[in-house]
C-alpha cells in the first residue's frame, strides 16, 4: 500500500508531539553533563538503572522476545524457507526496540555523568553504552531462546543486574564511592567494551536465528498472541490469566494440609500460593528499596509513584483467588461459602502485605534521609486501604466500550479510563492521609493525628467496600 | 426457552434428563441452582429453600460445563480445600484421590492433567463434599469407558446415602448403570 500526504502528516505530527513531551524531561537530564557528578544521586541512579535493565531482560524472556504473527506461526515457520528470512522482520523489530530502550538508559546515564572533561564525548558515551546494553541485551534473550546453555547466560545476567543494583545500592555512595568515580572519569572506555560486547552479541543472535527452535517460537508467538488478544478485545485481565495460566501448568506443587478450616482456608490459600513463588516474592521484597533509590535519584514524583504501585503491586498479589471466583464463581459455589463471607476473609492477605510492603518501604525511606519520623507505621495502617484496593481490582470486568468517548483536547474513552482507575480510586482515597503526611515530612511523627486518622480511614474504606459490594448480586 | 416441564425428585433418586443439543438439559440444571429465573412457573427445591444464597448451596453441589481452578493449589490440595471449608467431607482426601484414580497426580496443579483427569477431580471435588443434591452438567465429558463404570457406582452409592441426583447427559448407558429414571427434553426450534 502506498503511503499518502495524510500518513506522513501524521508520522511528522507525532514525532513532533513526541518531541513537545519529551524535550524538556530529556533537556533536564541532559542538563546534568554541566553539573559536577554527585555520588549519592550518581549511585542512586545506576541502582535504579541495574533494576531497569534486569526487569528488560526478564521481560524480554517472558514475551520471547522473538515471535511471529499467527499466519507465519502456522505455515512459514514450519516450512522449508530458511528459519533467519522468516523471522528477519521480527529481528528488525527487536532491534528498534532494543535502540529506543538503550537510548532511554543513556539519557538517565547522562543525567548522572557530569564532572570534568568534553560534555559532548560524555553524552556520546552514556548513549552508546545504552544502546549497547540495550541492543546487546536483547540480543542476549534472543539467544536465550536458541537453547538452554544461553538462556542459562541470559539467567546468570539478570541475576548479576539485580546484584549489581543491590550492591550499588548499598555501597555506591560509599565504600563503592571509587569504582563509580571511574565510570565518570573515563565513560568512552567502558563505551568501547559495552559496544563490542554488545556488537558480538549481536552477530552471534543473528547467527543463531537459524538455530532457534520451532518449538520455542510458537510458545512465545502463542504469548504474544494472547497479549494481542487481550489488546484488542480490550480486557487485560485476559493477560492475568495467561501469565497465571502459564506458571503453574507443569508444575508439581508437592500437598500439605490446610491448616485452618472453614472460610479461612480462603485467605490460607493466597498465603500458600505466595510461599510457592519464592522468586517472585523476593523481587517484590527487593522492590521495598526502590522508592529509596528513586528519592536519593532526586526524583521525589517516582518516588511517590513507586510507593504507591509498589504497595498495590504487593496487595494485588495475594488476591488470585478472588480474582478466580471473579471469573467463574462455579469453585465458590461448590465449596458453599457466601461471597460476602469470601470477600472478608480474602481482604486480609492483601491488606496484610500490602500494608507491610508500604511500611517497609517508608522504613527504607526514612533510613535513606528522608525526613520525617515512624513513617512505617503509616505505611502498615494503609493495609486495610490497599487490601480494598486490590479486592476491587480483582473484581473488574472487561472494559466496557460503551461507555462514551469524551473529548478533552483529545479522545478519552471513559470505560478504558474507569478500568484504569478501579483500585487505584480506592488506594488514593485510602491512603490519603499517609499520602499527605509524605508530602509534609516534616510534620509527621510515627504516632498522633496522622497515624489516627490514616487507621480510621483504612478502615473506614475497607469497610465501606465491602457492605457496598454486599448490596450487588456477585453469585451468577 | 423450556416449556411443560413438570419433574420431581425425591431423596434417594438419581434423574437424568437427556435430549439433543440446545435442548435445555444445562438451562434447567440453572434453573434448579437459581442461577436462571423462570418466566413462568413454579421451582421448589429442598422444600423451598432460598436458592442462590451461602445455605443453599451448602446443601447443594452443582458440577457446570466449566470447572474452575485456584493458582498455585494441588489437585489434593484442591480435595483437601473442599473438606476443610465444609468441616469434613464425605469421605477423606485420600479417598477421593483413589477412588478417582488421581493418586498419581496429586502433587501437580489440575492444569497439568488430561481433560479426563480434570472432569475427574471436579467430580471427585463435587462428591467429596457434603451435600443433599447434585446437579450434574454432562458429567461423562471426556471420561473413558472404564471410570464411567465406577462413577455410576459412586453416583448409587450417593443416593443410598439418600442424595437426590439431576444430571444432564447424553450418555444413556452411564444413566442405566447407575439406575436412573430418564427424561428427555425435546427441542422445539
Amino acid at each position: 500500500m502506498v503511503k499518502g500526504w495524510s500518513d506522513r502528516y501524521l508520522t511528522l505530527y507525532g514525532l513532533v508531539m513526541l518531541a513537545v513531551v519529551l524535550g524538556p524531561p530529556v533537556a533536564g537530564a541532559l542538563g546534568g553533563l554541566a553539573r559536577p557528578a554527585d555520588p549519592v544521586r550518581l549511585s542512586a541512579v545506576l541502582a535504579l538503572l541495574c533494576a531497569a535493565f534486569a526487569g528488560y531482560l526478564g521481560l524480554a524472556r517472558k514475551f520471547g522476545p522473538m515471535v511471529v504473527p499467527a499466519a507465519d506461526a502456522a505455515w512459514r515457520l514450519l516450512s522449508p524457507l530458511p528459519r533467519r528470512l522468516v523471522l528477519g522482520r521480527g529481528a528488525l523489530r527487536l532491534a528498534i526496540v532494543g535502540v529506543l530502550a538503550g537510548l532511554v538508559i543513556g539519557v538517565a546515564l547522562a543525567s548522572v555523568l557530569g564532572g570534568g572533561g568534553e560534555p559532548l564525548v560524555r553524552l556520546g558515551a552514556a548513549l552508546v553504552i545504552g544502546v549497547g546494553l540495550g541492543l546487546g541485551g536483547m540480543a542476549l534473550a534472543v539467544l536465550g531462546q536458541s537453547g538452554p546453555t544461553w538462556d542459562g547466560w541470559l539467567q546468570a545476567v539478570i541475576a548479576a543486574a539485580v546484584l549489581a543494583a543491590v550492591l550499588v545500592a548499598l555501597f555506591g555512595a560509599g565504600p563503592g564511592r571509587p569504582l563509580l568515580a571511574a565510570l565518570t572519569t573515563a565513560p568512552a572506555a567502558v563505551a568501547g567494551l559495552v559496544a563490542a560486547a554488545g556488537a558480538v552479541l549481536v552477530r552471534q543472535a543473528w547467527t543463531a536465528l537459524d538455530k532457534v527452535p520451532a518449538r520455542a517460537i510458537l510458545a512465545s508467538s502463542t504469548r504474544a498472541g494472547t497479549v494481542a488478544e487481550a489488546t484488542t478485545m480490550l480486557d487485560p485481565a485476559v493477560l492475568t490469566w495467561a501469565a497465571e495460566d502459564a506458571h503453574w501448568r507443569g508444575r508439581v506443587l508437592g500437598t500439605r494440609r490446610w491448616p485452618v478450616r472453614g472460610a479461612w482456608v480462603l485467605a490460607w490459600q493466597e498465603i500458600r500460593r505466595a510461599s510457592r513463588r519464592p522468586v517472585f516474592m523476593g523481587a517484590l521484597a527487593g522492590a521495598t528499596a526502590l522508592p529509596a533509590l528513586a528519592w536519593r535519584a532526586e526524583l521525589p514524583v517516582a518516588a511517590f509513584a513507586l510507593l504507591l504501585g509498589g504497595a498495590l503491586t504487593a496487595a494485588a498479589s495475594m488476591v488470585a483467588g478472588a480474582r478466580r471466583d471473579g471469573g467463574n464463581p462455579a469453585l465458590l459455589r461448590l465449596l458453599g461459602v457466601g461471597p460476602g463471607v469470601a470477600r472478608a476473609v480474602r481482604a486480609l492477605p492483601p491488606a496484610v502485605a500490602g500494608g507491610v510492603w508500604l511500611g517497609v518501604a517508608l522504613a527504607v525511606l526514612e533510613a535513606s534521609g528522608a525526613s520525617g519520623g515512624g513513617l512505617w507505621a503509616l505505611g502498615v495502617a494503609c493495609g486495610p486501604a490497599l487490601g480494598a484496593a486490590a479486592l476491587r481490582m480483582a473484581g473488574r470486568r472487561p472494559i466496557d466500550h460503551a461507555m462514551p468517548v469524551l473529548d478533552v483536547g483529545g479522545p478519552i474513552p471513559t470505560g478504558a479510563l474507569m478500568w484504569a482507575l478501579a483500585g487505584a480510586d480506592l488506594a488514593l482515597l485510602g491512603c490519603a492521609p499517609t499520602l499527605l503526611a509524605l508530602a509534609a515530612p516534616e510534620a509527621v511523627t510515627g504516632a498522633g493525628p496522622w497515624l489516627a486518622t490514616q487507621v480510621i480511614t483504612g478502615v473506614v474504606v475497607l469497610g465501606g467496600y465491602l457492605a457496598a459490594r454486599s448490596f450487588r448480586a456477585a453469585w451468577r | 426457552m423450556l416449556r411443560g416441564v413438570d419433574l420431581e425428585v425425591a431423596a434417594g433418586q438419581i434423574v437424568a434428563v437427556a435430549g439433543e443439543n440446545g435442548a435445555g438439559k444445562s438451562t434447567l440444571l440453572r434453573c434448579l441452582a437459581g442461577l436462571a429465573d423462570p418466566a413462568q412457573g413454579v421451582i421448589e427445591v429442598l422444600a423451598g429453600a432460598p436458592v442462590d444464597a451461602p445455605e443453599f448451596w451448602r446443601q447443594v453441589a452443582m458440577l457446570g460445563d466449566e470447572p474452575a481452578w485456584y493458582p498455585g493449589v494441588s489437585v489434593a490440595e484442591h480435595l483437601e480445600l473442599m473438606a476443610s471449608v465444609h468441616g469434613g467431607g464425605r469421605m477423606s482426601a485420600g479417598a477421593a484421590l483413589e477412588a478417582f484414580a488421581l493418586g498419581g497426580r496429586a502433587a501437580m496443579h489440575p492444569l497439568t492433567l488430561s481433560t479426563g483427569q480434570r472432569q475427574r477431580l471436579a467430580l471427585a471435588m463435587t462428591l467429596l463434599r457434603p451435600s443433599r443434591l447434585l446437579l450434574l452438567d454432562e458429567p461423562e465429558r471426556g471420561l473413558d469407558s472404564g471410570f464411567k463404570t465406577a462413577l455410576a457406582g459412586l453416583l448409587s452409592a450417593y443416593a443410598d446415602e439418600g442424595g437426590a441426583v439431576v444430571m444432564a447427559t447424553h450418555d444413556l448407558g452411564l444413566a442405566a448403570a447407575c439406575g436412573a429414571r430418564v427424561h428427555t427434553l425435546e427441542a422445539s426450534w
